[in-house]
């Protein structure tokens, strides 16, 4: 087996970068797997086209995994490759490796790292921080993850191959889900009482009021939220609308 | 240019998260000249779609364009004190209607992909198809964005500049319940439980006590 030198290493990192460019429901991310992969796949296939062709082939059949996971099913199938692996192989550990990834990503990045990053920031912003170093703690703190993530992956894909799957299920990854979840309500529960009093300030309005009418109502919304997305999102429609229509015909 | 950047981010390029609202508007409000009115509708309008989870073909609404409008909205229209309101409302709208031309976009990627079997063959024309369909959801994006941009140019004219002050009030008081029923959501989407009141509680308690020692 030949170990993927650095600039493959690289070349298959910023390919991910692109992995969900031609995403469709067809499928899905497999033409951007393809594409990820052609570093390796062309390495190890210099001088045979038909092997290179069959192989790029099967890559780019259905695929979809969160995309900053997605280098761990990259390198894993680069190794596969290097290994020689055969098509009925490829195909059993795409299907396999899909939803652990997916789950994993969504959680981790989707349903817990973004929210309290974006949280995070809108709370700076709300203590009095600059505007640019609300949006600033933001990327900065949410990429590093998003990049550490990619290249964890990449090595993770590499190192343990068709056995990455059994890897995963042993991570450590997989309880950090949980562990983000007190963070993330409490950054969300500190951010109500700013937020009616910076909101509360700008209208002339008490601040008991705004922070009594602000806890009620998010109180709600985490109660019954089916409803009060709905609600919220109506409210904000209709509320508008009628700001528009009185603004310009009434007053 | 902004809002092709933010379209293509959120799916097809890297993801690095400049699509969402809270860095997307304010930085488009930059441009225009307001960054504090765009990062307040941008913060907005990121509450209210953190409950959409990309997961599997699930699409929600288009962040970056609908945050590059509502800061626009926002800085252009100047409709007094509900201009938060009337921004976020008017993204929202742009988000919705982001949604469904990435939908289309995402069909006509299939028709690419399965119309050109002989590019999954070749390295070089599986990279043309690939980039090519990047390239789609720039001008996507960037289109989408230039149309909203010119209503919110149009209109800039017809919508009214004054209201009484009650309005204001109103005004504010209906984003702030908007913005507290989101977050509410927001957590109950991510997490539920015992653990995460008790935590939400104690955040919400240091919250209101950093609150009042800023006033």
């Amino acid at each position: 087996m030949a170990a993927l030198g650095r600039a493959q290493r690289l070349s298959l990192l910023l390919r991910s970068l692109l992995v969900q460019a031609s995403w469709n429901y067809r499928t899905m991310q497999g033409a951007g797997l393809g594409y990820a992969l052609i570093p390796a796949l062309a390495r190890l296939y210099r001088g045979d086209r038909s092997a290179l062709a069959k192989s790029l082939r099967r890559h780019c059949g259905f695929f979809n995994a969160h995309p900053y996971l997605s280098t761990v099913a990259i390198a894993a199938l680069a190794r596969m490759e290097s290994e020689g692996a055969d098509s009925e192989q490829v195909e059993r550990f795409k299907r396999a490796i899909v939803s652990p990834l997916g789950s994993l990503g969504d959680r981790l990045v989707w349903a817990r790292w973004r929210p309290l990053c974006s949280l995070l920031a809108f709370f700076i912003f709300l203590l009095g921080a600059p505007w640019w170093i609300a949006v600033g703690v933001f990327l900065a703190s949410y990429n590093a993850v998003h990049l550490w993530l990619r290249v964890w992956g990449l090595r993770l894909g590499w190192r343990e191959g068709r056995e990455v799957g059994r890897a995963l299920m042993g991570s450590p990854l997989r309880r950090l889900p949980d562990r983000l979840t007190i963070p993330l309500a409490a950054v969300s529960g500190a951010l109500v009482p700013l937020l009616a009093l910076a909101i509360g300030g700008t209208a002339g309005v008490g601040p008991l009021f705004t922070i009594g009418i602000a806890l009620a109502l998010a109180v709600a919304g985490y109660g019954r939220p089916g409803l009060a997305g709905r609600v919220a999102v109506l409210g904000l429609l209709f509320g508008s609308l009628a700001f528009v229509i009185l603004g310009t015909f009434v007053w | 240019m902004l809002g092709g950047l933010t379209g293509a981010d959120s799916v097809s390029f890297a993801q690095a998260m400049i699509s969402r609202p809270i860095v997307a508007a304010p930085l488009a409000g930059l441009l225009l000249g307001d960054p504090i009115s765009g990062m307040w509708a941008g913060a907005v309008l990121e509450i209210l779609s953190l409950r959409q989870l990309p997961i599997g073909a699930s699409r929600g609404w288009d962040t970056g364009p609908a945050a590059v409008a509502a800061a626009a909205a926002a800085v252009v229209w100047t409709t007094g004190p509900s201009a938060t309101l009337v921004a976020v409302a008017f993204g929202v709208v742009v988000g919705w209607a982001g949604s469904w031309s990435v939908h289309g976009l995402r069909h006509l990627n299939a028709r690419l992909v399965a119309g050109d079997a002989g590019a999954l063959d070749s390295p070089t024309r599986l990279t043309t198809l690939h980039l090519s369909a990047l390239a789609l959801d720039l001008l996507r994006a960037a289109g989408l964005t230039g149309a909203v941009l010119m209503c919110v140019v149009l209109l800039a004219g017809v919508i009214g500049e004054t209201a009484p002050a009650w309005a204001g009030t109103v005004a504010a008081l209906v984003v702030l319940s908007v913005a507290s029923l989101g977050i509410g959501v927001d957590v109950r989407m991510m997490a539920r439980g015992r653990r995460v009141w008790r935590a939400a509680g104690v955040g919400a308690a240091l919250g209101l006590v950093i609150g009042l020692w800023l006033l």
